[in-house]
Formats: C-alpha cells, sequence, structure tokens
C-alpha cells in the first residue's frame, strides 16, 4: 500500500508539467463575448507576454487566474481554469487562499495611503500574521527583492505615496511579494512609467523568473521580446498564435501576428 | 549586469570560441603539413563539424538577439559585425580544413628546401600572428591592434606573388616536382586568403567601434577612435 | 467693435459682477454679526455662562441650554453615528446594483431636505407618545438623529465613492476579504470625509428650533436635567424664549446667547474644514 502511495506522489510531480492551464475558456460579460475558446498551457518559472490591440480580452483572460472578474457585473465563464492541477472555479475553492497564491500587479502603481512598512506588510496582516520579527523580516526581504531596500530602509514610516511613479511601483510589487506567491500577473505594469523605471522593473521580472511564473500583458511589443519566453497574441478575444517568444518575432507560422508585430496591422 | 548586457556578452564569448576554433585547426593544419601527421590532419577534418555548427549557432544566436532586443548604436554595430566576422572565421576555419585534406591526399612529405625557398614557414606564421593580433582586438575592443593586421598582410602578398616566380623557376629545373610545387602553390593562396580575410576582420572591427566604413578605401588613413 | 474686445468687455463685467455680489454677501454677514456684537459682547461673562434662566433678565444665565445642547448633542452622535455610517457602507459596498436601491439613493437624497418641524411631528408621534418619552432628552436627541441621518449616510457613501477602486482591487488582489477591504483601506481613507460629514451635520442640528419645540423641549428650565427622562432646553431655544420677552435685558441676553451659538458653530465648522483639508490632501 505504502509503495503505490510513493508512486502516485512522484507520478504527479512529474505531470505537473504546466502551472497554469486554461480549456476551452468562453467569457461573457452579459452578451458580450470578450473571450472565445481559448485554451492554453504555462509553463512553470517562466515569463509569458501577452499582447494585442487594445480590448482584446488580454487583461480579461488574465483575470481569470485570480478571478478577479467576479467583481464585475454581468461576468459569466465557461471552461476551465487549472492552477497546480486545481480547478479554481469549484466551489469549495477559497478566493482569499487563491488570491494568496496568484499574486496581481496593475497598471497604475496602487499604493494604500499607509506607510510603505504598512503597504508591505498589508498582505501579511489580513492573514492575521502578527508577529512584529516576521514582519520585518519579510518585509525587508521583500523590498531588497525589487531593489528598494536601499533607497527606503530609513524611511519605513513615511507614506508610500511620497515616492516616485516607479517606486511605487515597485512597492507594489514588493507588497505582492511579500505575501509568497507562486504567481505573478502583471497587467501593463510599466505603461505609467518613465523609460528609466521601466528599465529597472524589466530586470526585476528577469531576476523574478527563477522563483515565480510570470505572466504579463504589454501594449509594448518589444517588451515582450526583452523579457518574455513564451508569447500569446490575441485577437478579438481569440489567440492567434501561442509559441516561443523567439519564434513569434522571427518567423510567426500566422500572417496576422506577422502583421501586427512588424506594425503593419490594418 | 542587464539582460541585454549578458546577451551580447554571451555573443563575445561565442565569437572569441570561434576565434579560438579556427585558430586551433590553422596550427594543427600546420604542423600536420610540416611533419606530414596524418592523424593529425584527421582530427583537423573531424573538427570542421565543429566550426560549422558553432557558425550555425551565432548565426542564429544574431538573428534571437536582433528580434528580441532591437538594438541600436553600439548594440546594433556589434551584431552586425559580428555576423561578418563569424562569416570570415568559418571561411579561415575552411582553409585550414582544406589544407589538412591535402595532407590526406598527397602520400609524401614535401621536399624541405622546397619549403625554404617559398618562404613558406614564415608566410604560415604570419597568418597566424596576424590571427593571434586581430583576436587580442576582438577581445579588447582595441582599434589600434586591429590596423597592425595590414602591415603584416603585405607580407603575405609579397611571399604569394614571388611564389609564382619562384615556382616557375625551380619547375624549369626539375619537372618532377611539378606536382608538389602545384600542391604547395594552392596552399600558399590559400594562407593568403586567409590574410584577406583576417584584414576584413579588421575592418568590421573598427566600424563596430568607429562606426567608420573602411570597406572598399584605400587603408592607409589613420583615423582617431571615438571614446 | 470686434470679437476680441467684446470678449474682454464680457470678462471685466462678469468679474466686477461677482466681486459685487461677494461684497454683498459678506457686508450682510458683517453688518450682522456688527449688530450682534455691540448688542450682546459685553453681556457675556462667566455668570452669565453658569446661571440658571431666571425671571429677572439681569440674573438669567444660560448655564441649562449649554447643558442641554451639550448632551443633546452627545445623545444624538451616539444614536446617529452607528445607524448612519453603518447604513452608508451598507448601501454602497454591500447592495447590489439594482433598480431598488437607485430609489433608495434618491428617497435618502430627499429625507436630508425634508423640513426639520416634520420630524419633530414624527419624534412626537413615536417617541413621546408611543414609547412615552415624554417630553425628554431621550426624545430629543433620538428625533434629532432621525434628522441628520439622511446627511451622515449621504456623506458616508460619498467619502466611501471617493476612495480610488484601484485600491480596494490591489487589496482583494492580495487576498482580503470584504470586510477586511472596507476595514483595512476603505474606511481610513474615507475617515476624513465621514468625519467631516458628521460633524457638519452636528452643527446643524445644534441649531435646530422648531423639531425641538414640538417634541417638547421647555423655554424655562431652571434646573440642570439629570436623567434621560428629564425636561430640557436648547441655546436655540432659550434664545427664541429670550426675544420674546419685552424687557430689554432680555434682548441683549439673547444677543450674548447668539454669540456663544455662534462661535459653537463657528470652531465646528472650522474643526470639519480642517478635516476636510486634511482628508483630501491624504488622498492625493
Amino acid at each position: 500500500m505504502a509503495k503505490e502511495k510513493k508512486e502516485s506522489v512522484i507520478e504527479s510531480s512529474l505531470k505537473r508539467k504546466y502551472k497554469l492551464q486554461a480549456k476551452d475558456v468562453n467569457v461573457f460579460y452579459d452578451d458580450f463575448q470578450a473571450i472565445k475558446e481559448i485554451s492554453m498551457d504555462i509553463k512553470p518559472n517562466s515569463v509569458t507576454a501577452f499582447i494585442g490591440p487594445s480590448g482584446c480580452g488580454k487583461s480579461t483572460f488574465l483575470r481569470l487566474f485570480n478571478r478577479m472578474n467576479d467583481y464585475v457585473d454581468g461576468f459569466r465563464m465557461e471552461g476551465k481554469i487549472f492552477i497546480d492541477d486545481q480547478n479554481i472555479n469549484k466551489k469549495k475553492v477559497n478566493v482569499e487562499l487563491l488570491r494568496k497564491q496568484v499574486g496581481m500587479v496593475f497598471q497604475k502603481p496602487n499604493p494604500f495611503p499607509k506607510s510603505i512598512f504598512e503597504n508591505v506588510a498589508y498582505g501579511l496582516k489580513i492573514q492575521g500574521l502578527k508577529d512584529k520579527t516576521f514582519l520585518r523580516e519579510r518585509v525587508e526581504s521583500s523590498l531588497k527583492q525589487v531593489a528598494l531596500w536601499d533607497e527606503v530602509k530609513d524611511n519605513l514610516n513615511k507614506s508610500a505615496l511620497a515616492l516616485s511613479g516607479g517606486q511605487q511601483q515597485r512597492l507594489c510589487i514588493a507588497r505582492t511579494l511579500a505575501v509568497e506567491p507562486s504567481v505573478i500577473l502583471m497587467d501593463e505594469p510599466t505603461s505609467a512609467l518613465d523609460p528609466l523605471s521601466t528599465a529597472k522593473i524589466e530586470e526585476l521580472i528577469h531576476e523574478l523568473k527563477d522563483k515565480y511564473t510570470i505572466v504579463i500583458v504589454t501594449h509594448n511589443m518589444q517588451q515582450a521580446g526583452r523579457i518574455s519566453d513564451y508569447t500569446a497574441f490575441f485577437y478579438l478575444g481569440e489567440i492567434i498564435e501561442f509559441d516561443k517568444t523567439n519564434k513569434i518575432f522571427t518567423n510567426p507560422e500566422k500572417k496576422q501576428t506577422e502583421n501586427y508585430i512588424t506594425g503593419r496591422f490594418g | 549586469m542587464t539582460n541585454l548586457d549578458q546577451y551580447r556578452e554571451s555573443l563575445k564569448q561565442s565569437g572569441l570560441e570561434m576565434f579560438e576554433l579556427c585558430e586551433k585547426q590553422m596550427l594543427k593544419s600546420k604542423e600536420a603539413f610540416l611533419t606530414h601527421d596524418s592523424d593529425l590532419a584527421e582530427e583537423v577534418i573531424h573538427t570542421e563539424n565543429r566550426v560549422n555548427a558553432l557558425d550555425l549557432k551565432i548565426d542564429r544566436d544574431c538573428e534571437r538577439f536582433i528580434a528580441l532586443h532591437t538594438p541600436v548604436a553600439g548594440d546594433l554595430r556589434f551584431v552586425l559585425a559580428l555576423r561578418k566576422i563569424n562569416f570570415d572565421l568559418e571561411r579561415v576555419g575552411d582553409h585550414a580544413f582544406g589544407v589538412a585534406k591535402y595532407i590526406i591526399e598527397i602520400n609524401t612529405p614535401i621536399d624541405l628546401k622546397l619549403l625554404e625557398n617559398l618562404r613558406f614557414e614564415e608566410m604560415y606564421d604570419s597568418a597566424l600572428s596576424m590571427l593571434d593580433d586581430i583576436k587580442e582586438a576582438y577581445i579588447h575592443d582595441d582599434t589600434k591592434k586591429a590596423r597592425k593586421v595590414y602591415k603584416k598582410d603585405k607580407v603575405l602578398n609579397k611571399i604569394n606573388i614571388n611564389a609564382f616566380k619562384v615556382i616557375s623557376e625551380e619547375v624549369k629545373k626539375d619537372p618532377n616536382l611539378i606536382d608538389q610545387y602545384l600542391l604547395l602553390f594552392s596552399i600558399i593562396k590559400k594562407i593568403e586568403r586567409i590574410g584577406d580575410l583576417i584584414t576584413n576582420i579588421a575592418e568590421e572591427i573598427i566600424f563596430y567601434r568607429e562606426a567608420e566604413i573602411l570597406k572598399h578605401q584605400k587603408k592607409k588613413k589613420v583615423r582617431k577612435p571615438k571614446e | 467693435m470686434n470679437n476680441i474686445r467684446k470678449n474682454k468687455i464680457k470678462d471685466q463685467a462678469f468679474k466686477a459682477l461677482g466681486m459685487l455680489f461677494t461684497l454683498f454677501g459678506v457686508s450682510v454677514l458683517v453688518i450682522l454679526i456688527y449688530n450682534i456684537l455691540r448688542v450682546g459682547f459685553t453681556r457675556i461673562n462667566w455668570d452669565f455662562l453658569t446661571s440658571l434662566p431666571s425671571r429677572k433678565p439681569e440674573e438669567a444665565g444660560i448655564y441649562t441650554a449649554i447643558i442641554g445642547t451639550l448632551d443633546l448633542m452627545l445623545l444624538t452622535v451616539i444614536f446617529a453615528i452607528p445607524i448612519g455610517v453603518g447604513a452608508g457602507i451598507y448601501l454602497e459596498e454591500y447592495s447590489k446594483k439594482s433598480k431598488l436601491s437607485s430609489l433608495l439613493e434618491i428617497n435618502i437624497s430627499n429625507l436630508a431636505g425634508v423640513p426639520s418641524i416634520i420630524y419633530g411631528l414624527l419624534g412626537l408621534g413615536v417617541f413621546v407618545r408611543y414609547f412615552n418619552f415624554g417630553g425628554s432628552i431621550l426624545a430629543g436627541s433620538l428625533t434629532l438623529s432621525l434628522l441628520i441621518l439622511p446627511i451622515i449616510i449621504v456623506a458616508t457613501r460619498e467619502a466611501i465613492k471617493a476612495v480610488p477602486p484601484s485600491l480596494k482591487e490591489a487589496s482583494f488582489a492580495l487576498g482580503a476579504s470584504k470586510w477586511q477591504t472596507i476595514s483595512d483601506v476603505v474606511l481610513p481613507s474615507s475617515f476624513g470625509g465621514i468625519i467631516t460629514g458628521i460633524i457638519l451635520s452636528l452643527s446643524r442640528a445644534i441649531g435646530e428650533t422648531a423639531p425641538l419645540i414640538v417634541v417638547g423641549a421647555m423655554a424655562y428650565v431652571p434646573f440642570v436635567p439629570h436623567s434621560l427622562f428629564d425636561a430640557f432646553s436648547v441655546l436655540p431655544m432659550q434664545i427664541f424664549n429670550w426675544t420674546t420677552r419685552p424687557q430689554q435685558g432680555f434682548a441683549v441676553a439673547a444677543s450674548a446667547a447668539i454669540i456663544i451659538l455662534l462661535l459653537i458653530t463657528f470652531v465646528m465648522n472650522g474643526i470639519a474644514v480642517y478635516f476636510r483639508n486634511k482628508w483630501q490632501k491624504k488622498l492625493k
């Protein structure tokens, strides 16, 4: 009996080729269909970029993985979303727990009007973690990961709103990392930032890849080329092509993809 | 180091690998020829696969670098130069491979006096030293070192031109040696070509560093490097 | 005359008119305050503040009225804040957007505009008669609570609405529950706005006379109320009463009481403005 159990544990960890999966997903907002029959498999410890024109469903699809669409009126979904082989839409799934596993960084930096320390510690405090030493350590390590620690370590009690835009965004990333998710979803994280801050955050994403699975929606194709391993091209709610970034940018299969990448989009 | 820098550094390393590979091929071919060592020659022939594989890899990596990182300015000139350098080095390796093939095909060793008349070893050594110079220039982005090879190339050209005269005289003296002389003549041509390829590489390095195109120009011009 | 000149003239004219109207409003206020001060300022002393009302104008004081006003405000706050803020949070955060909820929203705003005497009648029927609280502080404060409840609800809702949805999103994305988001992010951010609303509604309640008359605030209460069920008086009532008396002494006393009342109102509004400014700065 014990031998059988051992085998299935090994089997299941081998089977877990994919961190995130979507199977035959359709999304509706009342009568409007935002996502049409999308299936996708995302490998762990990779960076996947979603590119495509505005309004083609990239953000909607991204938000399926942490169920942030649940708050939108009229939202309805068909199909299945799996994280670590678990269907996240089953009734027994605790959404709050899910979101501790799957973090999200938004387009416009949105730190809370609290101190820098309080911002990073927020995700831990809502879990009931109160031990001061633990919080301090976790805040320090998160801020170090985003290369903010040296800049703010003497001012942890200063308001987060006093930081520059790029620093605020890095703070928001630190806030997400503090909860130790395994997946990080990013919805155009650098589109509101200046080029220097953008470069810093791209470097950060490159470093985070070793420990996290990252999915990033971006309007900037060059950014997708620079930082992602895989790229999915969305158009009008469908995925036209999903492949290694290198392939998409040197020799895409579909003409539509090529037209978009080369800027010839009608 | 940023992601871009890491990628560029790795491209540079691949280029260096190609330099060393082709340098070794040339050294081995020279030794194999002078000592008529057919085993060494076989080694060179066998290694030609690695040279080709590396050539393809560098080509692919350059394409990837351009597609994914959209390099501009210095980064762009670097990758464009590397593609050409890679191409030239592959030809150098090819010539070394050709010499090794001759060794296998010809059974008898070459008369040492002939080699001396033609200043064969001197020519080969010149070419090898040019390759070493240009490798150093590549590693250190040193355009001054790169320009050194032009002078040495003149030696190669001189020996090449001289060879024709010497051979036509010697063949009249002893027509039996014509096979050997023809063989030597081919190899001398190859080495002269290697010299040209190395000066091409020098032009690429100078273009990359100074954004100046020396191709098809008189090589005497000396410009101050941009820094 | 070409267009540019015409526009310039219109511009100057509007500017001049605006200044005139502002000056008018300000000067009315100034004249009012000056008159009151002229008549009543000298009357104000410690005796005035600590004496009970009396039939003799020289001995009359506003002690009961002040105590009554303060007690009333305290009780009103205790009743109105939990209900008002709670209702505001519920309506803004928990109730689903539907035809019913929009109807509710409109009606609550309407309630804020209902004449206060209607609330007085309501209070009379429900608290004074039906529950038998009589003309007491309890009935009075409950009535005033009803009066300011809509204001607090609307202020709470507006303050919550002003919190950027991006902050709530951030909180949810970190795994916070709805209540955690409300208590840790929304309420702290809207705190200033809610406080402002509460203070403003209180400063309105302080000046209410009509509903309290209906409920039974007495004009002549020569003792300090001790329990919730005692009779009481408030400053506006006292002022009203004194102005109906013929003696000149009472007119002076009334002016003095008005000064005190105005002072309290100004201070409360000042605090409200201070909090509102602090709150707006925080949200930037």
